[in-house]
Protein backbone atom coordinates (compact mmCIF):
# COMPACT_ATOMS: atom_id res chain seq x y z
CA UNK A 1 0.00 0.00 0.00
CA UNK A 2 2.97 2.10 0.08
CA UNK A 3 2.58 3.63 -3.04
CA UNK A 4 2.33 7.56 -2.54
CA UNK A 5 5.73 8.18 -4.35
CA UNK A 6 4.75 5.64 -7.24
CA UNK A 7 2.09 6.84 -8.40
CA UNK A 8 1.44 9.74 -10.57
CA UNK A 9 -0.24 12.06 -8.07
CA UNK A 10 -2.78 13.99 -10.57
CA UNK A 11 -4.40 13.11 -13.74
CA UNK A 12 -4.52 17.05 -14.88
CA UNK A 13 -6.67 17.83 -12.59
CA UNK A 14 -7.16 20.66 -10.48
CA UNK A 15 -7.99 18.87 -6.98
CA UNK A 16 -5.66 19.36 -4.24
CA UNK A 17 -3.28 16.32 -4.24
CA UNK A 18 -4.12 12.99 -2.47
CA UNK A 19 -7.80 13.50 -2.23
CA UNK A 20 -8.88 12.57 -6.21
CA UNK A 21 -7.36 9.24 -6.87
CA UNK A 22 -9.62 6.92 -5.82
CA UNK A 23 -7.97 3.62 -3.95
CA UNK A 24 -4.52 5.87 -2.79
CA UNK A 25 -3.65 5.44 0.18
CA UNK A 26 -2.97 9.16 0.98
CA UNK A 27 -1.89 8.84 4.30
CA UNK A 28 1.22 7.25 5.10
CA UNK A 29 2.94 6.80 8.12
CA UNK A 30 6.73 6.44 6.79
CA UNK A 31 6.20 10.09 5.55
CA UNK A 32 8.13 11.96 6.53
CA UNK A 33 7.29 15.22 7.86
CA UNK A 34 7.88 18.10 6.25
CA UNK A 35 10.16 16.14 3.57
CA UNK A 36 9.14 18.56 1.05
CA UNK A 37 8.86 16.04 -1.48
CA UNK A 38 5.38 14.56 -1.16
CA UNK A 39 2.74 15.75 0.53
CA UNK A 40 1.30 15.54 3.78
CA UNK A 41 -1.80 13.47 4.23
CA UNK A 42 -4.89 15.74 4.63
CA UNK A 43 -8.67 15.51 4.36
CA UNK A 44 -9.82 18.01 2.16
CA UNK A 45 -12.39 20.71 3.25
CA UNK A 46 -12.78 23.26 0.45
CA UNK A 47 -15.33 22.76 -2.20
CA UNK A 48 -13.29 21.58 -4.69
CA UNK A 49 -12.52 18.24 -3.13
CA UNK A 50 -15.74 17.98 -1.57
CA UNK A 51 -17.04 18.36 -4.58
CA UNK A 52 -15.31 15.81 -6.05
CA UNK A 53 -15.64 13.62 -3.16
CA UNK A 54 -19.01 13.56 -3.65
CA UNK A 55 -18.80 12.51 -6.98
CA UNK A 56 -15.80 9.80 -6.21
CA UNK A 57 -18.71 8.29 -3.56
CA UNK A 58 -20.89 8.11 -6.25
CA UNK A 59 -18.39 6.69 -8.56
CA UNK A 60 -17.70 3.96 -5.30
CA UNK A 61 -20.88 2.78 -5.25
CA UNK A 62 -21.26 2.48 -8.94
CA UNK A 63 -17.79 0.29 -8.59
CA UNK A 64 -18.72 -1.32 -5.07
CA UNK A 65 -21.86 -3.13 -7.14
CA UNK A 66 -18.77 -3.95 -9.75
CA UNK A 67 -16.40 -5.42 -7.32
CA UNK A 68 -13.47 -6.20 -9.13
CA UNK A 69 -14.09 -2.72 -11.11
CA UNK A 70 -10.90 -1.71 -13.81
CA UNK A 71 -9.60 1.05 -12.08
CA UNK A 72 -8.56 2.96 -15.23
CA UNK A 73 -12.50 2.80 -16.49
CA UNK A 74 -13.47 4.50 -13.63
CA UNK A 75 -10.80 7.00 -13.07
CA UNK A 76 -11.51 7.64 -16.72
CA UNK A 77 -15.26 9.43 -15.40
CA UNK A 78 -13.49 11.09 -12.64
CA UNK A 79 -14.88 14.55 -13.44
CA UNK A 80 -12.45 17.34 -14.59
CA UNK A 81 -13.63 20.60 -12.89
CA UNK A 82 -11.07 22.67 -14.67
CA UNK A 83 -10.36 22.34 -18.32
CA UNK A 84 -7.04 21.96 -18.99
CA UNK A 85 -5.09 22.11 -22.42
CA UNK A 86 -2.79 19.79 -21.19
CA UNK A 87 -2.64 15.48 -21.58
CA UNK A 88 -5.12 13.47 -18.99
CA UNK A 89 -2.43 11.29 -17.67
CA UNK A 90 -4.08 7.86 -16.51
CA UNK A 91 -2.62 5.57 -13.93
CA UNK A 92 0.24 3.99 -14.82
CA UNK A 93 -0.79 0.33 -16.42
CA UNK A 94 1.96 -1.06 -13.92
CA UNK A 95 -0.94 -0.22 -10.80
CA UNK A 96 -3.14 -2.47 -9.78
CA UNK A 97 -6.32 -0.88 -7.84
CA UNK A 98 -5.25 0.00 -4.52
CA UNK A 99 -9.16 -1.67 -3.13
CA UNK A 100 -8.89 -5.05 -4.26
CA UNK A 101 -11.75 -6.66 -3.82
CA UNK A 102 -11.54 -7.67 -0.20
CA UNK A 103 -15.01 -7.47 1.55
CA UNK A 104 -13.37 -5.56 4.63
CA UNK A 105 -12.06 -3.09 2.28
CA UNK A 106 -13.88 0.03 3.03
CA UNK A 107 -14.75 1.46 -0.69
CA UNK A 108 -15.76 5.17 1.00
CA UNK A 109 -13.05 7.11 -0.74
CA UNK A 110 -9.90 7.40 1.55
CA UNK A 111 -10.74 9.36 4.48
CA UNK A 112 -7.51 8.42 6.83
CA UNK A 113 -8.06 6.93 9.67
CA UNK A 114 -6.68 10.15 11.63
CA UNK A 115 -5.63 12.77 9.45
CA UNK A 116 -2.64 14.36 10.03
CA UNK A 117 -3.55 17.74 9.25
CA UNK A 118 -6.29 19.44 7.82
CA UNK A 119 -6.15 20.83 3.72
CA UNK A 120 -5.63 24.43 3.94
CA UNK A 121 -8.89 25.52 2.13
CA UNK A 122 -7.18 28.23 0.55
CA UNK A 123 -6.77 28.09 -3.33
CA UNK A 124 -3.51 29.73 -4.92
CA UNK A 125 -4.83 31.90 -8.21
CA UNK A 126 -3.81 31.85 -11.01
CA UNK A 127 -1.39 34.80 -12.26
CA UNK A 128 0.22 34.72 -15.37
CA UNK A 129 0.74 31.98 -18.08
CA UNK A 130 3.30 31.89 -20.47
CA UNK A 131 2.72 29.32 -23.66
CA UNK A 132 3.89 29.17 -26.84
CA UNK A 133 2.30 27.96 -30.65
CA UNK A 134 4.24 27.84 -33.95
CA UNK A 135 2.55 29.53 -36.87
CA UNK A 136 4.11 27.17 -39.49
CA UNK A 137 5.42 30.14 -41.79
CA UNK A 138 8.30 32.64 -41.93
CA UNK A 139 6.81 36.22 -41.35
CA UNK A 140 7.88 39.56 -42.19
CA UNK A 141 8.09 41.45 -39.17
CA UNK A 142 8.28 44.47 -41.02
CA UNK A 143 5.01 44.51 -42.38
CA UNK A 144 3.32 42.91 -39.90
CA UNK A 145 4.62 45.94 -37.70
CA UNK A 146 3.25 48.25 -39.85
CA UNK A 147 -0.37 46.89 -40.80
CA UNK A 148 -1.08 45.52 -37.31
CA UNK A 149 -2.37 47.57 -34.59
CA UNK A 150 -0.67 47.81 -31.17
CA UNK A 151 2.37 46.55 -32.17
CA UNK A 152 6.19 47.76 -31.63
CA UNK A 153 8.93 46.58 -33.56
CA UNK A 154 12.70 47.88 -32.80
CA UNK A 155 15.10 45.28 -34.49
CA UNK A 156 18.05 46.44 -33.29
CA UNK A 157 17.01 46.30 -29.81
CA UNK A 158 15.48 42.53 -30.10
CA UNK A 159 14.01 40.71 -32.83
CA UNK A 160 10.85 40.12 -32.55
CA UNK A 161 7.01 42.21 -32.49
CA UNK A 162 5.54 42.85 -29.41
CA UNK A 163 2.14 42.63 -30.15
CA UNK A 164 -0.98 43.21 -27.16
CA UNK A 165 -4.47 42.64 -27.25
CA UNK A 166 -6.93 44.02 -24.71
CA UNK A 167 -9.00 40.93 -24.24
CA UNK A 168 -7.38 38.59 -22.95
CA UNK A 169 -5.34 40.92 -21.79
CA UNK A 170 -2.31 39.29 -23.33
CA UNK A 171 1.01 40.34 -24.89
CA UNK A 172 2.54 38.01 -28.00
CA UNK A 173 5.90 38.39 -29.37
CA UNK A 174 6.07 37.27 -32.70
CA UNK A 175 9.14 36.03 -34.21
CA UNK A 176 10.57 35.94 -37.83
CA UNK A 177 10.66 32.07 -38.27
CA UNK A 178 6.52 32.22 -37.13
CA UNK A 179 7.03 31.24 -33.71
CA UNK A 180 5.17 33.06 -31.02
CA UNK A 181 5.03 33.19 -26.93
CA UNK A 182 2.15 34.53 -25.01
CA UNK A 183 2.09 35.84 -22.22
CA UNK A 184 -0.13 37.58 -19.31
CA UNK A 185 -3.35 35.30 -19.43
CA UNK A 186 -4.72 34.05 -16.04
CA UNK A 187 -6.14 30.94 -17.14
CA UNK A 188 -4.97 28.40 -19.60
CA UNK A 189 -8.00 28.49 -21.73
CA UNK A 190 -7.33 32.01 -22.09
CA UNK A 191 -3.89 31.88 -22.76
CA UNK A 192 -4.65 29.79 -25.54
CA UNK A 193 -7.24 32.01 -26.45
CA UNK A 194 -5.31 35.05 -27.13
CA UNK A 195 -2.68 32.85 -28.89
CA UNK A 196 -5.91 32.09 -31.29
CA UNK A 197 -6.23 35.82 -31.60
CA UNK A 198 -2.83 36.94 -32.60
CA UNK A 199 -2.69 34.19 -35.24
CA UNK A 200 -5.62 35.51 -36.80
CA UNK A 201 -4.47 38.59 -37.16
CA UNK A 202 -1.40 37.46 -38.45
CA UNK A 203 -3.32 35.31 -40.48
CA UNK A 204 -5.37 38.35 -41.82
CA UNK A 205 -2.26 40.19 -42.56
CA UNK A 206 -2.37 37.89 -45.65
CA UNK A 207 0.45 35.24 -44.17
CA UNK A 208 -0.86 31.52 -44.19
CA UNK A 209 -0.82 30.91 -40.20
CA UNK A 210 -1.22 27.81 -38.72
CA UNK A 211 -1.91 27.03 -34.76
CA UNK A 212 0.79 23.91 -34.43
CA UNK A 213 2.06 22.85 -31.09
CA UNK A 214 0.66 25.46 -28.86
CA UNK A 215 1.93 24.44 -25.33
CA UNK A 216 1.82 26.34 -22.11
CA UNK A 217 5.25 26.65 -20.71
CA UNK A 218 5.06 28.21 -17.56
CA UNK A 219 1.92 29.09 -14.80
CA UNK A 220 2.60 31.43 -11.97
CA UNK A 221 0.15 31.63 -9.12
CA UNK A 222 0.05 32.91 -5.86
CA UNK A 223 -1.98 33.32 -2.40
CA UNK A 224 -2.06 34.03 1.28
CA UNK A 225 -1.47 31.81 3.87
CA UNK A 226 -3.25 34.95 6.45
CA UNK A 227 -0.28 34.47 8.86
CA UNK A 228 3.74 35.43 9.32
CA UNK A 229 6.18 33.14 8.64
CA UNK A 230 9.58 32.86 10.62
CA UNK A 231 11.78 32.51 7.12
CA UNK A 232 14.93 32.16 9.11
CA UNK A 233 13.70 28.86 11.20
CA UNK A 234 12.03 27.34 7.46
CA UNK A 235 15.54 27.76 6.13
CA UNK A 236 17.27 26.47 8.65
CA UNK A 237 15.54 23.27 8.69
CA UNK A 238 14.66 23.35 4.75
CA UNK A 239 18.04 24.04 3.82
CA UNK A 240 18.53 21.80 0.70
CA UNK A 241 15.07 23.29 -0.73
CA UNK A 242 15.47 26.67 0.72
CA UNK A 243 17.44 29.65 0.11
CA UNK A 244 17.23 33.06 2.09
CA UNK A 245 19.05 36.05 1.09
CA UNK A 246 17.04 38.97 3.12
CA UNK A 247 19.56 41.30 1.85
CA UNK A 248 19.44 40.63 -1.75
CA UNK A 249 15.70 39.44 -1.57
CA UNK A 250 13.27 39.71 0.83
CA UNK A 251 11.48 36.45 -0.28
CA UNK A 252 12.68 32.67 0.88
CA UNK A 253 13.09 30.62 -2.72
CA UNK A 254 11.72 27.38 -2.13
CA UNK A 255 12.49 24.69 -4.49
CA UNK A 256 10.24 21.82 -4.30
CA UNK A 257 11.28 18.78 -5.50
CA UNK A 258 8.21 17.29 -6.53
CA UNK A 259 6.19 18.83 -7.88
CA UNK A 260 9.44 20.85 -9.77
CA UNK A 261 8.00 23.99 -8.56
CA UNK A 262 9.73 27.07 -7.15
CA UNK A 263 7.81 28.83 -4.31
CA UNK A 264 8.81 32.63 -3.18
CA UNK A 265 7.40 32.38 0.96
CA UNK A 266 7.51 36.02 2.50
CA UNK A 267 7.32 37.01 5.89
CA UNK A 268 3.87 37.80 5.40
CA UNK A 269 2.35 35.27 4.54
CA UNK A 270 1.75 35.45 1.10
CA UNK A 271 3.53 33.18 -0.76
CA UNK A 272 4.11 33.29 -4.94
CA UNK A 273 4.88 29.61 -7.16
CA UNK A 274 5.74 29.22 -10.37
CA UNK A 275 7.34 26.67 -12.86
CA UNK A 276 4.24 24.43 -13.45
CA UNK A 277 3.42 22.97 -16.66
CA UNK A 278 -0.33 22.56 -15.40
CA UNK A 279 -2.04 24.37 -12.57
CA UNK A 280 -2.47 20.91 -10.69
CA UNK A 281 1.05 21.13 -9.63
CA UNK A 282 0.54 24.76 -8.36
CA UNK A 283 -2.09 23.35 -6.22
CA UNK A 284 0.28 20.43 -5.17
CA UNK A 285 2.80 22.32 -4.08
CA UNK A 286 0.66 24.74 -2.39
CA UNK A 287 -0.90 21.57 -0.55
CA UNK A 288 2.46 20.63 0.25
CA UNK A 289 4.71 23.87 1.62
CA UNK A 290 0.66 24.95 3.54
CA UNK A 291 1.50 22.37 6.92
CA UNK A 292 5.06 23.03 6.85
CA UNK A 293 4.25 27.04 6.77
CA UNK A 294 1.84 26.52 9.76
CA UNK A 295 4.70 24.98 11.98
CA UNK A 296 7.02 28.19 11.04
CA UNK A 297 3.87 30.59 12.28
CA UNK A 298 5.29 33.59 13.68
CA UNK A 299 3.61 33.74 16.74
CA UNK A 300 4.70 37.28 18.03
CA UNK B 1 19.52 65.36 -43.13
CA UNK B 2 16.58 66.72 -41.31
CA UNK B 3 13.35 64.79 -40.39
CA UNK B 4 10.44 65.33 -43.61
CA UNK B 5 8.13 65.11 -40.70
CA UNK B 6 6.86 68.37 -41.27
CA UNK B 7 5.76 68.68 -44.61
CA UNK B 8 2.19 67.21 -43.55
CA UNK B 9 1.60 70.06 -41.38
CA UNK B 10 -0.60 73.35 -42.77
CA UNK B 11 2.42 75.21 -42.98
CA UNK B 12 4.40 72.53 -44.82
CA UNK B 13 1.01 71.72 -47.46
CA UNK B 14 0.93 75.30 -47.88
CA UNK B 15 4.11 75.67 -48.95
CA UNK B 16 4.02 72.42 -51.15
CA UNK B 17 1.18 73.94 -52.92
CA UNK B 18 2.32 77.20 -54.13
CA UNK B 19 5.32 75.39 -55.17
CA UNK B 20 3.17 73.00 -57.06
CA UNK B 21 1.47 75.99 -58.83
CA UNK B 22 4.90 77.69 -59.21
CA UNK B 23 5.69 74.17 -61.47
CA UNK B 24 2.62 74.47 -63.34
CA UNK B 25 3.15 78.14 -64.32
CA UNK B 26 7.14 76.99 -65.42
CA UNK B 27 8.08 79.52 -63.11
CA UNK B 28 10.40 76.94 -61.14
CA UNK B 29 11.53 73.37 -61.90
CA UNK B 30 10.65 70.33 -60.13
CA UNK B 31 14.24 70.46 -58.78
CA UNK B 32 14.35 73.57 -57.82
CA UNK B 33 10.76 72.55 -55.41
CA UNK B 34 12.53 69.75 -54.30
CA UNK B 35 16.00 72.04 -52.91
CA UNK B 36 12.63 74.17 -51.16
CA UNK B 37 11.17 71.46 -49.17
CA UNK B 38 14.67 70.14 -48.18
CA UNK B 39 15.53 74.07 -47.12
CA UNK B 40 12.47 74.05 -45.67
CA UNK B 41 13.02 70.56 -43.31
CA UNK B 42 15.92 72.15 -41.91
CA UNK B 43 14.24 75.18 -41.30
CA UNK B 44 11.39 73.90 -39.62
CA UNK B 45 13.54 71.52 -37.42
CA UNK B 46 15.75 74.02 -36.23
CA UNK B 47 13.03 76.39 -35.11
CA UNK B 48 10.55 73.92 -33.51
CA UNK B 49 14.38 72.74 -31.43
CA UNK B 50 15.61 76.55 -30.80
CA UNK B 51 12.94 78.93 -31.11
CA UNK B 52 9.79 77.45 -29.57
CA UNK B 53 9.06 77.04 -25.55
CA UNK B 54 5.36 76.82 -25.15
CA UNK B 55 4.50 73.73 -23.31
CA UNK B 56 1.36 71.87 -23.69
CA UNK B 57 0.01 68.82 -21.77
CA UNK B 58 -2.47 66.78 -23.08
CA UNK B 59 -4.57 64.36 -21.47
CA UNK B 60 -6.64 61.20 -23.29
CA UNK B 61 -7.28 57.61 -23.71
CA UNK B 62 -5.24 55.19 -26.08
CA UNK B 63 -6.82 53.51 -29.11
CA UNK B 64 -3.85 52.28 -30.48
CA UNK B 65 -0.43 52.25 -30.98
CA UNK B 66 2.60 51.08 -33.64
CA UNK B 67 6.76 51.37 -33.14
CA UNK B 68 8.49 50.81 -36.78
CA UNK B 69 11.52 52.60 -37.85
CA UNK B 70 11.84 54.36 -34.89
CA UNK B 71 9.01 56.19 -35.22
CA UNK B 72 5.63 56.17 -32.99
CA UNK B 73 2.32 56.64 -34.06
CA UNK B 74 -0.26 57.20 -31.46
CA UNK B 75 -4.32 56.96 -31.93
CA UNK B 76 -5.90 58.65 -28.65
CA UNK B 77 -9.55 59.15 -28.15
CA UNK B 78 -11.46 61.80 -25.45
CA UNK B 79 -8.03 63.84 -25.79
CA UNK B 80 -7.62 67.38 -23.75
CA UNK B 81 -5.02 69.80 -25.13
CA UNK B 82 -4.29 72.00 -21.97
CA UNK B 83 -2.19 74.80 -22.47
CA UNK B 84 -1.94 77.76 -19.65
CA UNK B 85 -3.90 79.59 -20.80
CA UNK B 86 -6.66 77.31 -22.45
CA UNK B 87 -8.34 74.12 -22.77
CA UNK B 88 -9.41 71.93 -26.33
CA UNK B 89 -11.20 69.00 -26.23
CA UNK B 90 -10.97 66.24 -29.40
CA UNK B 91 -12.55 63.30 -29.59
CA UNK B 92 -9.79 61.53 -31.81
CA UNK B 93 -6.20 62.60 -32.31
CA UNK B 94 -2.98 60.60 -34.17
CA UNK B 95 0.07 61.24 -33.21
CA UNK B 96 3.34 60.60 -35.28
CA UNK B 97 6.52 61.38 -33.49
CA UNK B 98 10.21 60.80 -34.36
CA UNK B 99 12.96 60.50 -32.18
CA UNK B 100 13.77 63.95 -30.06
CA UNK B 101 17.88 62.97 -30.67
CA UNK B 102 19.41 64.43 -33.47
CA UNK B 103 19.84 61.21 -35.59
CA UNK B 104 18.77 62.41 -39.46
CA UNK B 105 17.06 59.81 -41.14
CA UNK B 106 14.39 61.34 -43.19
CA UNK B 107 11.03 59.80 -41.96
CA UNK B 108 8.05 60.74 -43.11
Amino acid sequence: MEQNNSLPPFQGLASPQGAMTPGMPIFSPMMPYGSGLTPQPVTNTNSLSLLEEQQRQQQQQQQASAQQAGVPGGLGQTPQLYHSQTVTTTTLPGNTPLYTATPLTPMTPITPATPASESSGIVPQLQNIVSTVNLGCKLDLKTIALRARNAEYNPKRFAAVIMRIREPRTTALIFSSGKMVCTGAKSEEQSRLAARKYARVVQKLGFPAKFLDFKIQNMVGSCDVKFPIRLEGLVLTHQQFSSYEPELFPGLIYRMIKPRIVLLIFVSGKVVLTGAKVRGEIYEAFENIYPILKGFRKTT
Amino acid sequence: MAYQLYRNTTLGNSLQESLDELIQTQQITPQLALQVLLQFDKAINTALANRVCNRVNFKGSLNTYRFCDNVWTFVLNDVEFREVTDLVKVDKVKIVACDGKNTGNAAE
